[in-house]
């Protein structure tokens, strides 16, 4: 037997080996199949596009090239006899001059955060003869990945490929059993129980069909070809285990239906609102913004409220307000357990309306909330207070009206906002009136009072004040060039110490942060009068723009739609950039300029690009150092702004020792900014330079 | 008419040897190299030459684009105002209709020009040098005697072997010698007219051309003086009298000593005039014995048997000094104006004869002008040249050597564009503004002034014209439909900068090397601008489009949508509110929380109708509140903006049938296929791998 395994795994190898090549092969194609169809996809944008620029300059009358007689004649000769020389008088078009080369890239009027990539998308290209040295360079660059986009799988075998390659081999091993079979009858060489061992194996195999696992020698044979791969054994649970999800059903995925399709179902308010809480950036008041790959959920912002008050007029004749007067009982009957994070404010303001009993629900309330929202967000499914099935049948029973599970899902979503507001929420509902809403708010006992208003004013202002400057002042004397990227903190146990990260990277706390609006690492914004750009102003002198949520008097917080606005310090955030214009530079590539004339100390544009870590900016820089050209510009100590890629024309303005612009970064609204301003008055037409050091 | 003339000390880098004395540079260093070296040497002068000789060759060229189609007048630069003659005296006084006036005489004048005046000619004096006026200056004579002949050379007639030639009389008169030029009273200089008669076509003879021969006779002093007192009363007037020849080719003085000087001077040439009114001074050549026949006489100029340059006439030789005019009235004699002894170098050389006056001492006078008004040192010193002649040194330097050394004498006309410019301040303040190539500097000199001139490494020789021209596609010059907006590529400038006072001292090589600050006079977009998109040339009607005034770039739109599709676990009614609402905040680049109640009823007012038509009003509702939750918007503004999305959903036009259907497929599109299309698209992340 030995003897005959011998060459059988052998052969198994080289079955394993090609079968392998087979594959690979066909993944290939599929992949050579999907480039060509993008490829050629791409073609047809591309034409479509020089076709309506073809017609654009079909409109235009082409004069034709005038015949100069000092240029002559052309002829062409043929070597056949037949042909007679072809003879035409040249036109000389005159010369048209160069331009600078330009890699392409992408517009962009705001930073745009991308990932580290651990694979390099080319190697980059160093001239058609690749000097030795390049060489050792391109090694070397390609040592700082983990691989090159395109051979990931070379030598590589991945799981997909795995399962298909033992799938592929189990499916020879029974076709080629039986052919060894015939094979060695024909040799005489087996014995006939061995015959039958081999055949009832088989059998069996076969009875277990597609749930079989096929026999260890394929296994052997692949791990003997990629012993990096385990043993037999651990080829032979990973199969298992690959075979595993394959066969069991999905999971569903974690997407709430449409609430305004047919498949809507019941669900809890934070599943509801789930994908809107998650993906919206409250910085950049986007969803899956750009610039924030972490966002906070809302959850943790604590509500202004003040503008919920109780309805106390009947919206109409039918408004449940005229039935029911007890609803004050029924809250208050509504036992709930209530944990209390904080300890009550004083309320020293006299809070206007409901009593002191009521508040204590409220806040109770707002507990609550807080706790399930929270449980939402860890994906925890919030045990429903109400299975659908028991909801249909008390509905059955005590009222006529039928509620979709959109409106049930609605009717949560509101409620949470504007809690015992039904009128309202009825209206918002538009399909039910408050008198349904009602009762349906009654059998989830979901009657909720008003959440505790926000009291209390600050008294410690003047100190604050003082404290402020003396921050703005240590900041600068000790930070050098420590500048931390801002990261809103989210510390709910405890205020912003020394502990908190705004404190520890030297930031000041920002509107985003999680931590209350009188912590005392919170920036409170100037109250300045004037254009904001001395130092007078404490956003100047702390290096950051005009926060238009904190100040309010300057003019920060004005004039959205003008471009003139009189705090000069918060051009970045509005873009009032200057118009600028490309053209070939007096010293070196290409060059910015200038359209109209600038004031000293004037906004002249943002230095936009890819916000990449400083990894990234290394790996990037190490290709750009090659090339003799980088659009790096640190940004602070965790990023760098690479305009390589993606950019504004500020990007080709060039390098001078004795510049006529300076680059400043700025906070400007949690975002670190790289500005562009003026450093002395600038003519129209100039070309803009700036000190890269 | 007056003509660009070549001046002689036109240089081109090329033939600079070939005019005008040319020294070897530095002749000490020239020995210390030795032979080997020698071809170094010839090396660096074909380079020097090489360097001079482009800019060179760009102002000859400019100068006679200049000369057809100017640019500006000379004679309008504040530097050059001795070249404009006119006065604005007479503008206040001006009329439109004396315009057609002065056309319509100038018309009559110019159609017989000759036929209805006389030839007035005013003798100022006559000149001769080689007497020594000091010693007996008092008590000589001071006058010679002058007769004048009018000659008509005809046309060959067949048997004639030579032309025939007709000499008539004009008169005789006594000039004074020597004078000088502020004795006499303008009024008492001789006379003499000739009828234009004479010019008339006579008899058979076809009169080829007409001259003026001049006859000096000069006497002992008392046969002299008794001709002056004959001849002045006798006042000869003209004889018309063609049949006269005999007379007039005879000699009239046969007095012993008598030195006689003849000169000759076309008036016209094959009907072509050729005297024209101005003042003349004619050289004139000694005759020894007799009447010269025409035929041997040669228009060289001889001085003791030695050839003299031909200028060397007018300081030296005796010369004859007149003025001419053609003039209607016989009896104004007292109107023509008299010679100045100075004249411009703009007037005519006629003929063969040369008829220039000597103008160095314009010159002279007019530096010394200049240089009085400077206060400096180095002026002074300038005010020292000699007052005979200003000789004008151009040195070439290479390499800060000196290369060539040019000589200009009594020419203060620019080498480069033979402009006269009259004074060697506007000279060199023309040098340095017309030919910025070249770096001129002033050094003093104790005959004159020297001029360095070197290469300008820092011009700025770039294009200024449309920059649009460098860029144009062949065949595209023409080839806009209607009026299109072009760059400005002129400007108007209005500088009144300080005037400081015209000094040569400014063109005095500045000690300490500092360049004069370069203000650029014209700041502008004196170059092609590109689209940074397509590099393809802007347009000057396209430039005032910014391309980054769009926020929200096409693909960045794009960009957004897809990110938002790859996620698997977001509905699709979800995933479109959020498309529009970001395409809406990008669109507005909305930045303060106070801004956002205002930018949900924009959004409703923008987009309500698209959310109505594509039922999303509860996932927009959703967002709504999901924006309270952040604390953005008040409840306020939910309850508005669901009121006013109501509204616009009872206001669209055919709502229920049309939603009906509308909201069937689009449920079709958004909701039924949602598990079909979150599974089939390859979704790529996850919301929750977000928060993580």
């Amino acid at each position: 037997v030995a003897a005959s395994m011998c060459p059988d795994k052998a052969a198994w190898r080289r079955r394993v080996k090609s079968e392998y090549m087979r594959l690979r092969q066909l993944k290939r194609l599929k992949k050579v199949e999907q480039v060509k169809n993008l490829f050629r996809s791409n073609r047809e944008k591309i034409e479509e596009q020089t076709n309506i620029l073809n017609a654009e300059w079909c409109k235009l009358r082409i004069q034709s090239i005038p015949l100069s007689p000092s240029a002559g004649t052309c002829t062409v000769e043929f070597g056949f006899p037949g042909f007679k020389a072809q003879t035409i008088a040249v036109r000389p078009l005159s010369t048209v001059t160069g331009m600078p080369f330009m890699y392409s890239w992408s517009p962009l009027q705001h930073n745009f955060m991308v990932e580290d990539e651990t694979f390099l998308h080319n190697i980059p290209y160093m001239g058609d003869e690749v000097l030795e040295q390049d060489e050792a360079f391109l090694e070397e660059l390609i040592d700082n990945y983990d691989g090159v986009h395109g051979d990931r799988e070379g030598g590589f075998i991945s799981d997909e490929i795995f399962k298909e390659l033992v799938e592929a081999l189990s499916q020879y091993s029974d076709h080629d059993e039986e052919e060894e079979e015939e094979a060695s009858t024909a040799k005489m060489g087996k014995t006939e129980d061995e015959k039958v061992m081999r055949r009832s194996s088989v059998e069996v195999r076969d009875l277990s069909s597609s749930k079989r696992i096929p026999s260890d020698m394929i296994f052997t044979a692949i791990a003997s070809m990629f012993p990096y791969k385990g043993t037999t054994e651990e080829l032979k649970e990973k199969y298992k285990d690959l075979l595993d999800p394959a066969s069991q059903v999905k999971l569903p995925p974690l997407c709430t239906p449409n609430l305004d399709g047919p498949f809507a179902k019941s669900v809890q308010r934070e599943q509801s609102l789930h994908s809107f809480h998650t993906l919206f950036c409250r910085r950049c008041f986007k969803y899956d913004c750009f610039l924030h790959p972490f966002h906070a959920s809302p959850n943790v912002y604590k509500r202004k409220s003040k503008e919920i008050r109780m309805e106390t007029e009947p919206c109409g004749a039918d408004c449940f307000l005229l039935q029911v007067e007890f609803i004050d009982q029924n809250v208050l009957r509504s036992q709930r357990s209530r944990r209390r994070r904080r300890q009550p404010r004083p309320t020293s303001s006299g809070v206007p309306g409901p009593s002191r009993s009521a508040e204590e629900n409220k806040d109770g309330d707002s507990d609550r909330e807080t706790t399930s929202s929270s449980e939402g967000n860890s994906r925890s499914q919030t045990p429903t207070k109400l299975c659908p099935g028991d909801d249909d049948g008390e509905q059955k029973a005590c009222c006529v009206v039928q509620w979709s599970g959109a409106e049930e899902s609605l009717f949560r979503v509101l409620r949470g906002t504007y809690f015992n507001n039904l009128c309202s929420i009825a209206r918002l509902i538009g399909t039910k009136n408050c008198k349904e809403v009602y009762e349906f708010a009654m059998k989830e006992f979901l009657i909720h009072r008003v959440p505790l208003e926000d009291g209390g004013i600050l008294p410690q202002k003047k100190k604050r004040k003082h404290r402020l400057w003396a921050k703005i002042q240590l900041k600068k004397d000790n930070s050098s060039n420590q500048v931390y990227n801002y990261q809103p903190c989210d510390h709910p146990d405890h205020p912003c110490d020394t502990s908190c990260p705004c404190v520890m990277t030297q930031n000041f706390c920002e509107k985003f942060c999680q931590c209350e609006n009188e912590c005392q690492n919170r920036f409170p914004g100037c109250r300045c009068k004037t254009q904001c750009n001395t130092k007078q102003c404490p956003c100047y002198l702390a290096v950051r723009e005009c926060d238009p949520d904190l100040c309010m008097t300057c003019g920060a917080a004005e004039h959205w739609d003008s471009k003139v606005v009189s705090c000069k310090n918060c051009s970045i955030q509005r873009g009032l950039k200057k118009h600028l214009l490309l053209a070939p530079s007096d010293v070196a590539g290409w060059g910015t300029f200038i359209k109209e004339p600038v004031q000293k100390n004037e906004f002249i544009s943002e230095y936009c690009g890819e916000l990449i870590s400083q990894d990234e900016a290394d790996r990037r820089g190490r290709i750009y150092d090659k090339y003799m050209s980088s659009f790096l510009f640190n940004l602070n100590n965790d990023f760098v702004v690479d305009a390589t890629r993606k950019g504004n024309k500020i990007r080709f303005a060039n390098h001078s020792v004795n510049p006529n612009c300076y680059a400043k970064v700025v906070m400007v609204n949690g975002d670190h900014r790289i500005g562009i301003f003026a450093k002395r008055a600038i003519l129209q037409g100039e070309e803009l330079f700036f000190d890269y050091r | 008419m007056p003509s660009a003339r070549n001046s002689g000390h036109t240089m081109s880098g090329a033939s600079c040897k070939a005019n005008g004395a040319v020294y070897p540079a530095s002749p000490a260093m020239m020995n210390s190299v030795k032979k080997p070296k020698m071809e170094q040497i010839q090396a660096d002068h074909e380079l020097f030459l090489q360097a001079f000789e482009k800019p060179t060759q760009i102002y000859r060229f400019l100068r006679t684009r200049n000369l057809i189609a100017p640019i500006f007048l000379h004679r309008t630069l504040t530097f050059m105002s001795h070249r404009n003659g006119r006065s604005n005296a007479k503008r206040k006084a001006f009329k439109v209709d004396d315009m057609l006036q002065m056309v319509e005489k100038m018309k009559a004048e110019q159609e017989s020009p000759s036929l209805c005046s006389h030839l007035q000619l005013t003798f100022t004096g006559f000149f001769l040098k080689d007497e020594k006026p000091s010693s007996n200056s008092e008590n000589e004579q001071s006058s010679v005697s002058l007769e004048v002949l009018l000659v008509k050379v005809c046309h060959k007639k067949r048997k004639d072997v030579s032309c025939p030639i007709k000499q008539v009389p004009t008169g005789k008169k006594q000039v004074p010698l020597n004078p000088e030029s502020n004795q006499t009273k303008p009024g008492s200089y001789p006379s003499l007219l000739v009828s234009s008669n004479e010019f008339e076509p006579s008899n058979s003879h076809m009169v080829k051309s007409y001259s003026l021969l001049f006859r000096v006779s000069r006497t002992g002093r008392r046969e002299l003086n008794g001709l002056v007192n004959g001849v002045a009363n006798e006042n000869i007037d003209v004889v018309d009298a063609p049949s006269r020849k005999k007379r007039s080719s005879s000699h009239k003085d046969e007095a012993e000593g008598t030195e006689t000087y003849v000169a000759q001077m076309t008036v016209f040439d094959k009907n072509r005039l050729q005297l024209l009114d101005g003042e003349y001074e004619v050289s004139m050549q000694g005759i020894d014995d007799g009447p010269v026949s025409k035929k041997r006489a040669t228009w060289e100029t001889l001085l003791d048997g030695k050839r003299l340059p031909p200028f060397e006439t007018f300081s030296q030789g005796p010369t004859l000094q007149f003025t001419l005019r053609w003039t209607a009235d016989t009896s104004g004699k007292s109107l023509a104006p008299v010679a100045k002894p100075l004249s411009t170098r703009n007037s005519e050389s006629c003929g063969p004869m040369e008829t220039r006056t000597s103008h160095h001492r314009t010159a002279l006078m007019t530096v010394k002008e200049s240089v009085s008004t400077d206060i400096q040192t180095k002026k002074e010193q300038a005010s020292c040249e000699p007052r005979q002649k200003l000789r004008i040194f151009y040195q070439f330097l290479y390499n800060n050597n000196t290369r060539q050394q040019t000589e200009a004498r009594d020419d203060l006309h620019c080498p480069w564009c033979t402009l006269n410019c009259s004074k060697l301040y506007s000279l060199l303040k023309h040098l340095k503004l017309s030919h910025s190539r070249f770096i001129f500097n002033y050094v003093p000199h104790t005959k004159g002034a020297r001029i360095d001139v070197s290469i300008n490494e820092c011009y700025d020789g770039s294009y200024v014209g449309n920059p649009q021209d460098i860029h144009s596609q062949p065949g595209f010059a023409f080839s806009r439909n209607g009026p299109v907006k072009r760059t400005a590529v002129t400007h108007i400038l209005v500088c009144r900068p300080k005037r400081i006072k015209p000094s040569l001292s400014e063109f005095l090589e500045s000690e300490d090397g500092e360049l004069e600050q370069q203000r650029t006079y014209v700041s502008g977009h004196n170059r092609l601008y590109f689209h940074s998109d397509s590099c393809m040339p802007l347009r000057p009607q396209e430039m005032d489009v910014d391309s980054e005034d769009e926020r929200d770039p096409e693909w960045l739109r794009e960009k957004t949508a897809t990110q938002l599709d790859e996620f698997t676990d977001v509905n699709e009614g979800e995933k479109e509110v959020m498309k529009l609402w970001n395409l809406h905040v990008m669109n507005h680049g909305f930045i303060a929380d106070n801004q956002m109640n205002q930018a949900i009823m924009l959004f409703v007012e923008s987009q309500g109708a698209h959310i109505v038509r594509r039922n999303l009003c509860r996932n927009f509702l959703l967002h709504l509140v999901s924006m309270h939750d952040f604390n953005l918007v008040s409840t306020a503004t939910i309850d508005r903006a669901m009121v006013q999305l109501q509204q616009i959903q009872q206001d669209l036009p055919e709502p229920e049938m049309e939603q009906s259907d509308q909201t069937l497929a689009s449920a079709g599109a958004c909701n039924g296929s949602t598990l079909l299309l979150s599974v089939g698209k390859q979704g790529k992340r996850t919301k929750c791998g977000l928060t993580d």
